[in-house]
């Protein structure tokens, strides 16, 4: 009885000791474990820091659409996530990669879960940024003085689309052949810059080897830090100037709505439902493999499964390299909006030259990547010039990676 | 500045005559047209005379033709054991002179019975014996002057060339209209199994006309020798054939060997549908040879189709990500047997014969089934719903939850 009643006391001596160490509640239990980290908290005030954070307060007019970064986030944090694990199985050479892919969908346990997570996030966030830009615009959210947090958006919007571009083309399969050929035969239509840009983006006459190791470092190891830099700006830049306030009234009176527990809570209700959602689309609708990336092999049409790809092809398909620079242009002009709309009109109905500039763009990307999506076109042929040095015409891997025997048992009749 | 240009002028001439690649891969320089005598009139030779097997080993025009080549003038040019131009049957004995003496060929490893193998052949029937003048010579397939060597490209003797070379005489129809052969060979050689290997594939395994024929002895085979000259490349097959009961027809000369079924220049294999067509060639509808035949061609158009459908599941099974290692062992198993179908064909055993398509068609079922199931709505997958689902609607309502209580209590304070 002695010994239990011991351990009872022990017990509520600590949950006091924690519940007493701090409001924050979470940091009491590496302080009151750690040897370390007392002294360490001493000379840098790191719980100071977190409670002033988890205290922070959000303006009451702060509802379920300004989640919508939010969900682009979590979106990134996903593809970060499954993209390292992707990163561990594959493998990027031209013989390998098809194959690891193959791996990683039947070998791997819950790699088929990983990759397709990889590939919905990954279409997914391109939506969501999106509908947080478009969100922004409505709200005439990127006015002074969050014109910077607008450009580092606008940037990651570029970031993450590179992202879908180049990771487009590691299973090395044939939609991602040949769509790549197709998108940077478009790229290389573009005026002045075009031809030498995609020359240095495709490092060979063709998409290659090359071509894919090229993709494959921009993919894990360029972008990502890109990503990082501007994510760290973008998120400081927010917490610096607030939450843009509504677009009529007054200003809010009142505290706000803390950001621990309160916030934190409605976050992760999103951060559940989202999450389950784009399991859910991963489990049902796998994206399949095409056959292996042939480079003597034309498929007859190519097929899409990217948003990017989709609205970059219709764009070339249906208007051309100068309708696709026009759009661009469009883009561009978009992006650099805070240096010209900035105005103290808030109501979207007042600023009518944005407003239809912005559906504008809006309206032709959707239209486009529908277009996209239904568009079955014929690559365009690879295009060699004779007598060009190091040029060498790709040797079928037909038979080592396809069905063996395919090649001898042509004509075959005993 | 005069000076410099009468300097230029002459480093100019007093670089090295230029030099031309030979067919061997080595250079030889021309000599100066003067240094030879011959070459002075003969300018039109002059390529033949710095080109070929013979420039190479230094055989020069006088070798041949005999004549004086330190001369430039006639008649001192001509003088001497001149020959000028031999006539058809001259020339067999003048390359003979040479190519028949195993003591002069053997540094070059060339055999030295071409002579003696004209002798025999059709060719050197006509020529050697009936003075037949439209027979060709050893520089009608050869060329005179410029005798490159067979793995020369250029050469009318390298491998795709041989079947123009032979239809230079064979195409033309007034000539073989003096011999009563037809002149549609070569179109027949172009589009059978042989010539597409050969011509398409470049595959310099596959016979042109003298891998039948020969070479300098050509005559076309005999019935009885046809099987054969077919046997020396398809070797199980005529193995097969030998056992069969069409080898006993073959040996008396009732069928033409393989060409009773397969044709001789168009060459082709008889495909799975028509099997039964062939037997019917020889074998009336309603006997009992015709209805074996029936039951082969079943068998194989059977083999044939599970063959491609195991080929297909491979297909699927890559496109649905699976790893396809284990299935392609499988068909290659698979791709064996169907290729032994090919040998039991033609010895007629049935039995061997069904055994073989029964297994094709047991792997084919096996990488289909595989297949399917790899294709197969993903039920492990859509299980794994539920509990994801689970925690993020228990995470929904206990977050609601929560924050009611919290909003309840600020509300209170």
């Amino acid at each position: 009885m002695g010994a239990r009643q011991a351990i009872r006391r022990w017990w509520s001596q600590f949950w006091d000791d924690v519940k007493s160490s701090t409001d924050a509640g979470l940091l009491a239990v590496p302080r009151f474990l750690g040897l370390l980290y007392g002294p360490i908290d001493t000379r840098l005030p790191i719980d100071q820091a977190f409670r002033k954070a988890l205290g922070h307060r959000l303006p009451p007019h702060v509802g379920w659409r300004h989640a919508l970064g939010g969900i682009a986030y979590l979106l990134f944090i996903l593809l970060v996530v499954s993209g390292v694990l992707l990163a561990v199985h594959y493998r990027p050479s031209v013989s390998e990669a098809y194959p690891s892919i193959q791996h990683i969908v039947s070998g791997v346990t819950f790699g088929w879960l990983v990759r397709d997570l990889h590939v919905w996030a990954a279409n997914l966030v391109v939506l969501a940024v999106l509908a947080h830009m478009t969100r922004v615009f409505v709200d005439a959210a990127h006015k002074p003085p969050r014109e910077t947090t607008w450009l580092a958006g606008i940037l990651l919007f570029f970031v993450v689309l590179a992202f879908g571009a180049t990771g487009y083309l590691l299973p090395w399969d044939q939609w991602a052949y040949w769509a790549v050929t197709e998108a940077l035969h478009v790229a290389e239509g573009v005026p002045v810059i075009g031809a030498p840009l995609v020359a240095v983006v495709r490092g060979d006459p063709f998409v290659s080897g090359a071509t894919l190791s090229r993709f494959f470092a921009v993919h894990v190891i360029v972008l990502p830090w890109i990503a990082f830099a501007l994510l760290v700006f973008h998120f400081t830049v927010i917490r610096r100037h607030g939450i843009a306030p509504p677009k009529r009234g007054a200003p809010p009176a009142g505290p706000g709505r803390r950001f621990f527990p309160n916030h934190l809570l409605r976050s992760l209700m999103v951060a559940a439902v989202v999450s389950a959602l784009v399991i859910s689309a991963a489990a049902l609708w796998p994206r399949p493999l095409g056959d292996p990336a042939d480079p003597t092999r034309l498929p007859a049409s190519v097929r899409s499964t990217w948003i990017a790809v989709d609205v970059s092809r219709a764009l070339a398909h249906y208007v051309g390299p100068w309708g696709f620079a026009a759009f661009s242009v469009l883009g561009v002009g978009l992006a650099l909006m805070p240096l010209f709309d900035r105005g103290p009109e808030r109501q979207l109905r007042r600023r009518p030259v944005v407003a239809a500039l912005g559906t504008l763009f809006l309206a032709g990307f959707l239209a486009a990547w529908l277009a996209g999506r239904q568009l079955r076109s014929v690559p365009p042929p690879a295009t060699l010039q004779h007598g060009q040095p190091g040029v060498a015409l790709p040797v079928s891997r037909g038979d080592s990676v396809g069905v063996p025997g395919a090649d001898s048992l042509r004509g075959t009749t005993p | 500045m005069t000076f410099l240009i009468a300097l230029y002028a002459l480093v100019v001439a007093a670089r090295p005559a230029p030099t031309v690649a030979q067919a061997g891969g080595g250079q030889v320089t021309i000599p100066p047209d003067t240094a030879y005598g011959c070459i002075a009139c003969h300018a039109d030779k002059r390529t033949a005379f710095v080109m070929g097997v013979h420039a190479d080993r230094g055989i020069r025009c006088h070798d041949c033709h005999g004549g004086d080549p330190a001369a430039t003038v006639l008649p001192t040019a001509h003088r001497g054991r001149f020959v000028g131009k031999p006539d058809k049957v001259a020339i067999v004995s003048l390359c003979g002179s040479c190519h028949s003496d195993p003591d002069r060929m053997r540094q070059y490893g060339l055999p030295s019975g071409q002579v003696a193998e004209l002798r025999t052949s059709r060719h050197g029937q006509l020529l050697l014996n009936r003075r037949d003048f439209h027979a060709p010579t050893c520089t009608d397939c050869h060329d005179a002057h410029m005798i490159l060597r067979p793995d020369d490209a250029r050469a009318s003797t390298y491998p795709t060339n041989i079947p123009a070379t032979c239809a230079r005489c064979h195409q033309d129809a007034t000539l073989m209209a003096r011999y009563g052969l037809p002149t549609d060979q070569f179109e027949r050689f172009r589009r059978s199994a042989h010539g597409v290997a050969l011509f398409d594939d470049q595959n310099f395994a596959a016979p042109s006309c003298v891998g039948c024929h020969g070479t300098h002895s050509a005559l076309p085979p005999t019935v009885t020798e046809i099987a054969n000259v077919c046997g020396r490349c398809h070797v199980l097959v005529s193995q097969a054939f030998a056992a069969g009961p069409h080898a006993a027809a073959a040996r008396d000369g009732r069928i033409a060997g393989c060409v009773g079924c397969h044709g001789n220049h168009d060459t082709e294999r008889v495909p799975a549908e028509r099997i039964a067509a062939t037997c019917g060639r020889c074998h009336a509808a309603g006997t009992r040879a015709h209805a074996l035949g029936t039951e082969i061609e079943q068998d194989v158009v059977q083999a044939t189709a599970d063959l491609h459908a195991a080929e297909e599941a491979i297909g699927r099974l890559t496109r649905a990500g699976r790893e396809t290692g284990d299935a392609q062992f499988r068909y290659r198993t698979a791709l064996t047997a169907y290729l032994q179908i090919a040998e039991v064909q033609h010895n007629l055993d049935v039995e061997r014969l069904e055994e073989l398509t029964r297994r094709v068609r047991s792997i084919s079922r096996d990488l289909q089934g595989i297949a399917d199931v790899a294709e197969e709505h993903r039920w492990e997958h859509q299980l794994f719903l539920v509990p994801v689902w689970f925690f993020a609607l228990a995470t929904l309502a206990l977050a609601l939850l929560a924050l009611r209580r919290l909003e309840r209590g600020s509300r209170h304070s």
